[in-house]
């Protein structure tokens, strides 16, 4: 078991972090949800996030201009997002060619990882965030401006690699 | 030409879905609940046989070990159409086949242990 109460601050964490991490690291280890399954649900996630921000009339203005890198376009969506969601304290996207981005999270600032926040004891990864992105993204953009390539993440070192398809 | 791996196991489903009349739809899968390689019908989502399989064999193997049944060696789920069978090939990787209910269990066990010995060959 981590030592919660370090994480909890060092990753500045509320109590809705706390208990996803939690909840999807229980899951984790009872065998009913491995990154097959979150990739399926957090297109869900993603289609309830959206409602939300719909409703809340919050959402984002597709601000390309010609010239725009697709890097630049999806760094200030996933700036939004994380604004919105507070998943992570420190990441950064980069364009890697011209039609493809990486988006890079520093694994002990991510505030909802079912292993590193919720302690899951399990094999592989249970990362939500790509997944999560990828829908979203494209929900707001109301086209498919973003493709997961990785199937989930890549560990790094304490760097979470996940490589997206870009088409703007 | 060098078959890809992608060639090889395909070959190796193929050939139990070959020899076993009924074996309706097969796909090898990573633990973590992602496809490797498959031969599914266009009607199902090849997504959520990743997931389900590996989240049946996951669940099914900590409910082997909680209550005390030993290893796991396959999990069958028997439906009004027919049946569900997982079985795992490696630490790593797990087979889903979907299969008839006009099938012969004896033939299709038989069939399905050569068919992951083949499998753990190649992976």
């Amino acid at each position: 078991m981590p030592d919660l109460k370090q994480i909890i601050l060092d990753r500045d964490l509320n109590p809705y972090h706390s208990f996803f991490a939690a909840f999807f690291a229980g899951l984790g280890e009872l065998g009913m949800l491995n990154q097959g399954s979150i990739n399926i649900v957090a297109k869900r996630a993603a289609d309830y996030l959206y409602a939300y921000l719909d409703a809340k009339q919050i959402l984002p203005e597709m601000s390309a201009v010609p010239g725009d890198t697709p890097a630049a376009v999806i760094k200030n969506l996933v700036l939004y997002v994380n604004k919105i969601l507070s998943l992570v304290g420190e990441y950064d996207l980069q364009q890697t060619n011209d039609d493809q981005v990486v988006l890079l999270i520093t694994g002990n600032t991510c505030r909802i990882c079912p292993k590193g926040v919720g302690g899951a004891a399990v094999k592989g990864t249970l990362c939500p965030i790509p997944s999560l992105l990828e829908n979203l993204l494209n929900r707001i953009a109301n086209r498919d401006i973003v493709q997961l390539i990785t199937s989930g993440i890549e560990k790094d070192g304490g760097i979470c690699k996940a490589y997206f398809k870009t088409s703007l | 030409m060098a078959q890809t791996l992608s060639d090889q196991l395909n070959v190796v489903l193929y050939n139990f879905e070959r020899n076993v009349p009924h074996v309706e739809a097969t796909a090898i899968v990573s633990t973590d609940g992602l496809v490797i390689a498959s031969r599914l019908p266009d009607q199902v989502e090849e997504d959520r046989v990743g997931a389900m399989g590996a989240a049946i064999l996951s669940i099914s193997s900590r409910s082997g070990e909680e209550l005390a049944r030993g290893g796991m060696r396959r999990v069958l789920i028997e439906g009004d159409l027919g049946y569900i069978l997982i079985r795992s090939i490696s630490e790593d990787a797990i087979l889903v086949a979907l299969v008839g209910k006009e099938v012969r269990l004896g033939m299709l066990f038989y069939e399905c242990k050569k068919c992951i010995e083949k499998l753990s060959e190649i992976l």
